[in-house]
């Protein structure tokens, strides 16, 4: 085995193992490598304050979450008021951390007035004591906008 | 056809895309120190009874978030237990790295690495084909790793839960979610543990002390967050 193995093949992977041990402790391989704060893992709420607004075209958004404090792992009410444009559907809202891919969770929002969305949710918690979160909300034909904010653990 | 068919399509491609990220992160350490602890010869079949030990105990946890058609209520009764499977997956870690290394200080129990110590005798035990079964148990046992991407699945499954018509569909169909999850995440780990195996890696004497190195970190980082969670 060790003499069918090139240089080349060896140097491969050693590299791939300390690639996958910096992936280890970094909880993902990718960003471990990439690394890097972005602006898409920048905070733009204090969800634990008070509603947060978001701007998309004419179209104003603005997303509660309760009960306050926000933490992980609870059930938690998401309410979602959009003004500014009739909304014919309801818009999709999906939770997820910056930068790592925790798998689909959607938050399914249902209409409570003309202008209001609510649904039910979970924000999960991460064990590698990242707290920051993203609520991508979705609307169809016209955009998505992103509330990212720090929850409790 | 059911509303959940759908998503065990879906969170069958998450598994395997999450597999190559999220699940390196948590799993990763342990399938490695598995597969850099155990002969070639051996090592996709206890990979296999890892993951499927792994597999099972997802599809457990799914079945019981189905049937209770909460996933708050379940990770909060399995809490206490999580943070303690985190801290044994990080002590496991570490005395692998410190045994690999040979750097264990605790005289006559552990040895200093070599065969004569009472650990490095339970360590060739548990590397020995006969005790394949434990490498079942471990993935039994280590399915229960606190995760990110399983409790979404869980929520999932909870949701699944809720819109069935029995206590019997609402188990197998959140234990379907899980199921289809783990397998999803496999390939990666089974990558991961052959690649780690490979023979000429271990026989790199460099390379198995940094590995070594690499561990004993990881260890005290599993220990350390199991604490702190």
């Amino acid at each position: 085995m060790l003499k069918s193995c090139t240089i080349k093949g060896r140097c491969l992977g050693f590299l791939l193992l300390i690639y996958l041990f910096c992936g280890m402790m970094a909880g993902n391989p990718w960003k471990a490598i990439a690394g890097g704060p972005s602006s898409e893992n920048s905070v733009n709420c204090d969800m634990q304050q008070g509603p947060c607004t978001k701007h998309l075209g004419d179209m104003i958004v603005t997303l509660d979450i309760l009960p306050k404090p926000v933490m992980a792992m609870k059930d938690l009410t998401f309410t979602l008021t959009v003004s500014g444009k009739n909304l014919s559907s309801e818009p999709l809202m999906d939770l997820g951390m910056p930068g790592m891919n925790m798998g689909p969770n959607r938050v399914e929002l249902k209409r409570v007035k003309e202008d209001v969305f609510e649904g039910q949710g979970v924000i999960v918690r991460c064990p590698s004591g990242k707290r920051t979160w993203k609520a991508t909300v979705t609307f169809p034909q016209t955009g998505k906008v992103e509330f990212v904010f720090d929850v409790i653990y | 056809m059911s509303s959940t068919e759908p998503l065990y399509l879906l969170f069958l491609v998450t598994g395997f895309t999450v597999g190559f990220g999220h699940c390196i992160g948590m799993c990763g350490p342990i399938v490695v120190s598995l597969s850099l602890n155990s002969k070639e010869s051996h090592l996709v079949f206890r990979h296999l009874l890892y993951n499927a030990g792994r597999v099972i105990t997802y599809g457990i946890l799914g079945g019981l978030a189905g049937t209770l058609g909460s996933f708050t209520i379940l990770a909060s009764s399995i809490l206490s237990l999580q943070k303690g499977v985190l801290i044994f997956a990080g002590i496991l870690i570490l005395l692998m790295g410190l045994a690999m290394g040979g750097w264990l200080p605790f005289g006559n129990f552990f040895g200093s690495g070599g065969s004569s110590s009472v650990f490095s005798k339970w360590f060739q035990r548990f590397s020995a084909a006969k005790s394949s079964v434990c490498f079942l148990l471990l993935g039994l046992l280590l399915g229960l790793l606190p995760c990110g991407p399983v409790y979404t699945v869980l929520i999932a499954s909870a949701r699944a839960g809720m819109s069935a018509e029995s206590a019997l569909q609402a188990f197998l169909s959140g234990m379907g979610l899980m199921v289809a999850f783990g397998v999803g995440t496999l390939p990666a780990l089974l990558l991961m543990g052959k690649l780690a195996g490979l023979g000429w890696l271990k026989s790199r004497q460099v390379i198995y002390r940094i590995s070594s190195v690499l561990m004993v970190l990881v260890g005290v980082y599993f220990i350390i967050q199991g604490i702190r969670y």
